[in-house]
């Protein structure tokens, strides 16, 4: 479903992406793992076209999606749940989602989607009317998750879900997550979380100083001993 | 053997005498071509005639002017929009101090050469307050501040009759009885030298580094131990106190003082594309733009004379041009030359 | 002890909004005034006038908001629309004075304003695209700056290149709708002025609506209120800001042109106008659209005010001098400022 093939990128004179490659199957949740700086939001943030390539390729359903402008690449099906969230903090949670269903022009899918959306994140619909910038640090996880859902992608980026979280609500984030898995939508998933990332997750590659240095099913990723004394401190 | 030595000889005291004019920011071809400019009005019989004379004087007045701005602008990063309403102040304060008339309530009756620099002192003090009052405003909302304050001193001069005689404009005297223009010419172009040389200076000092800092970012300045208030103040003052000195020129040079064609609001959008054009935080780009701009301005003006204002509307657009394509001017263009001259 | 409870939340509040407050009771007292001195006429004459600067004002507050760009241009935009107005009005008159037509005489005016606007609106998308677009593609980097400074060029190139195309005469028409003022009150307004607060309050109005309940609205809003998020949702950043500035310019001609009968239409007749409009937009705060409108009045009772108190010519002067306790109270405005790039700077 999704392919980068050889991604050169970064910002300025400063190159972060070396040469990764890896490759997203349909209905599949990967996990992207690595250390701090190693280049893991700035991949997400390329497939999300926010960032320009110095080359490579970027193919989505096979068409080539790297030369196209991120308001694009998400009407065409990806959605990228940054790290910083970017909600629209002086708007109500429904405006929010409602926004996040911006590409869909049909009045009725977008109220399907939203009842849908409320059944699965409860705690939204209680808080429908609340301002996004006045809620907890898990509440706008939830609803960054619930917004990026709206479009009805294929392919979710999620970046660092748990970053600042209290272990419960990481907890409530992550079986989001495998819900969405669950319903048919293929994640990317960005995650500092390295243990509980690799439970849930069905592969996982690692980014190294911008290059994958390892990809495999999550339980091999898991087992080995390098990931084991990096990542999992054991 | 004896002849090398003399040539090393002079190539050291050439190199000493570089080394002293860069101390007072000026290079050798820089020097040359102001050296030109000074020599021109009096040894070229083109440039000997008193009309041509006159648009030297306005370059020098324009340039001086554009020096002064930059040192706002392009330093510390906030746009002075009221500088032609502090440049207004001096003039009037300046011809105040020099009246003699009875047109006006009070006839000081002193000296131009002196009143020039009460002059430049008035607005200096206007500048301190406005420094003062920008302190805590950023950017955008500082400069729209020493716009409405230019405004509102634009409308003081013409409501204080009394003093200005508001908008039926006042007539100070002259700094001497001639009407010859070179000296006048020579004066300009001196006090032209003179703030560049003083700018420069303090650009250079550690003054120039905090300007820098706090143009860039406020806090960052702040955090890294640099006091804004006293730079702020500081260079507000300095910028407001050279505005104010050259309008004390205006004044006692053409001898004809009013609001608009002083104070307006489109006066600092001159010097601002001057200014810009010529590069920000260069000081010197706008010497360089200010004298041939005067040429093709006039040279526009007498030739299309039934188009009025085609060159106002030049200038406007070739300042949208550079701002959007080439943001460092004409400053920028010439180190990017020299750099590619030094790879070499 | 309870007593002290209570009273402390409203002290503290009062406290936390302290410049609204004191500008609402500054407000109160000048309306007061306004009303014993000058009467009914006064009053009206205020809530006109400040319909007009809310209009305006909106426009700058939603260009800054959305796009960051301090917009020193807006009075051109109105001044475009003045003369749009009045070149399609004059020959429609001149037709109707040949051929009376009741309906045609009512409609007419409204034809030009329109005109104006739609001019107006298309001025805006050429100068978008011709200058914004370029910059934001070559750099972001301090945006605001270089952008206001290209307004600037561009206000000077506007005017000016009205003054060489049409020279500096002055080009006015003393009424749109030739009918009796009517009495309100004791006072008599002309049909004219209350169009033009109409016109002004109902453009208002629909841009609410627009900006509160479309898909294409929220959108705006969206864009004012996170960029990046705005695109991960699939909004179109260049069609967004570049509609907006349609939008502002649009309005700032359909003000110009409703305006004609008491502004003519002259290269600089912009500057009066902006200057209302950024002070308004300063002391409301930068980029706050409720604030531009509640702002409009609070600005149109000084101005009232001073011409009412002191004389017609200081009314520069004492009104800046006002602005400059605001801003010292309230560096981001009586209303605040929450626009994104504010505070960056």
């Amino acid at each position: 479903m999704l392919e980068l093939k050889n991604i050169n990128a970064g910002y300025d004179f400063l190159q972060v992406l070396w040469d990764v490659s890896f490759r997203v199957d349909e209905g599949e949740l990967v996990a992207l793992i690595g250390p701090n700086g190693a280049g893991k939001s700035t991949t997400l943030r390329t497939i999300a076209g926010l960032i320009k390539l110095k080359s490579g390729e970027i193919l989505f359903n096979e068409k080539v999606i790297n030369d196209k402008p991120t308001h694009l690449i998400s009407q065409m099906g990806i959605s990228y749940v940054s790290e910083k969230l970017n909600l629209f903090t002086g708007m109500s949670v429904r405006e929010n989602l409602i926004l996040g269903a911006y590409a869909i022009r049909d009045k009725e899918v977008q109220l399907e989607t939203l009842a849908y959306i409320f059944e699965l994140f409860p705690r939204l619909e209680e808080r429908k009317d609340q301002l996004a910038g006045t809620m907890s640090g898990g509440e706008r996880k939830m609803l960054a998750i619930a917004r990026g859902m709206m479009s009805k992608p294929q392919l979710m980026l999620v970046d660092e879900p748990s970053l600042g979280l209290q272990p419960n609500l990481t907890q409530d984030v992550f079986s989001a997550l495998i819900q969405l898995r669950e319903r048919g939508v293929t994640v990317l998933l960005v995650e500092q979380n390295v243990n509980a990332t690799l439970s849930f997750s069905d592969r996982a590659y690692v980014l190294e100083q911008g290059k994958i240095v390892m990809e495999g099913p999550s339980k091999e990723i898991k087992a080995n001993k390098h990931v084991r004394n990096a990542y999992l401190g054991i | 053997m004896n002849s090398g030595k003399v040539a090393q000889e002079q190539s050291n005291s050439w190199n000493k005498f570089v080394e002293f004019i860069n101390k007072l920011g000026f290079n050798p071809l820089g020097l040359a071509l102001l050296i030109i400019i000074a020599v021109l009005p009096t040894t070229t019989p083109y440039f000997q005639q008193e009309y041509i004379v006159r648009w030297m004087i306005m370059g020098a007045f324009l340039a001086a002017q554009s020096i002064a701005f930059d040192f706002t602008s392009g330093y510390i990063n906030i746009v002075n929009f009221g500088f032609a309403a502090l440049l207004g102040v001096g003039a009037y304060a300046s011809g105040i101090f020099a009246n003699t008339t009875p047109f006006i309530a009070v006839a000081p009756g002193l000296n131009p050469w002196i009143t020039i620099w009460l002059g430049a002192i008035v607005a200096g003090l206007v500048g301190f307050a406005l420094g003062i009052l920008t302190l805590r405003l950023r950017g955008i909302f500082a400069a729209v501040m020493a716009w409405f304050l230019g405004i509102a001193l634009m409308g003081l001069v013409n409501n204080w009759t009394a003093l200005t005689r508001g908008p039926l404009g006042m007539n100070p005297r002259k700094f001497l009885e001639t009407t010859n223009n070179l000296p006048y010419f020579y004066i300009i172009f001196t006090m032209m030298i003179g703030i560049y040389i003083t700018l420069k200076l303090v650009t250079r000092s550690h003054y120039g580094l905090a300007f820098k800092a706090i143009g860039q970012n406020l806090d960052a300045a702040r955090a890294s131990g640099i006091n804004p208030i006293r730079y702020l103040v500081f260079n507000f003052t300095l910028s407001a106190f050279f505005a104010g000195f050259l309008g004390g020129f205006y004044a006692h040079y053409f001898g004809s003082l009013t609001p608009s064609t002083l104070m307006h609001t489109s006066k600092t959008v001159e010097i601002l594309a001057i200014a810009y054009i010529g590069g920000r935080g260069s000081l010197w780009g706008g010497i360089a733009v200010a004298f041939p701009f005067v040429f093709l301005i006039e040279l526009l003006r007498t030739n299309f004379s039934d188009l009025p204002g085609l060159h106002l509307v030049i200038y406007g657009v070739l300042m949208i041009v550079i701002m959007i394509y080439y943001p460092g001017g004409l400053a920028g263009f010439y180190d990017w030359i020299k750099s590619k001259v030094q790879r070499k | 002890m309870a007593k002290n409870s209570s009273a402390r939340p409203l002290m503290s509040r009062i406290k936390d909004n302290l410049p609204i407050v004191v500008i609402s009771i500054f407000s109160l007292i000048l309306f007061v005034a306004i009303y014993i001195e000058g009467g009914n006429a006064q009053i009206f004459n205020t809530i006109i006038t400040g319909g007009m600067w809310a209009l305006l004002a909106v426009g700058l507050a939603l260009v800054f908001g959305v796009m960051n760009i301090p917009h020193f241009a807006h009075g051109e935009s109105f001044m475009i629309g003045a003369y749009v107005a009045y070149f399609t009005f004059t020959p429609m008159q001149e037709y109707l004075y040949t051929n009376p037509n009741k309906f045609l005489s009512a409609i007419a005016p409204l034809g030009a304003i329109l005109t104006a606007g739609v001019a107006g609106a298309i001025l805006g998308i050429i100068i978008e695209q011709l200058i914004f677009a370029p910059l934001r593609r070559r750099t972001k980097k301090d945006w605001i700056m270089n952008a206001f400074l290209l307004t600037v060029g561009i206000s000077f190139v506007l005017s000016n290149g009205a003054n060489l195309v049409l020279g500096p005469n002055f080009r006015g028409i003393s009424r749109y709708w030739d009918v009796k003022a009517v009495e309100i009150g004791g006072a008599y307004m002309s049909v004219d002025r209350l169009i033009a607060f109409a016109i002004s309050m109902v453009t208002i109005g629909a841009l609410w609506f627009f900006l509160r309940r479309t898909r294409v609205g929220r959108a705006i809003r969206a864009v004012s209120q996170d960029e990046t998020g705005a695109q991960l949702v699939g909004i179109n950043l260049n069609f967004i800001q570049t509609l907006t500035f349609s939008l502002a310019t649009a309005m700032a001609s359909i003000s110009g042109a409703s305006l004609l009968f008491l502004f003519q239409a002259y290269p600089t007749v912009g500057g009066t106008p902006l200057y209302y409009a950024w002070y308004v937009v300063m002391m409301a705060g930068l980029g706050n659209v409720v604030g531009a409108i509640i702002g409009g009045f609070i600005v149109a009772l000084l101005q009232t005010a001073t011409q009412l108190f002191v004389a017609v010519s200081w009314t520069t002067v004492l009104p800046t001098v006002v602005m400059i306790l605001v801003l010292l109270i309230a560096p981001s405005g009586i209303f605040g400022s929450e626009v994104k790039g504010v505070q960056e700077q």
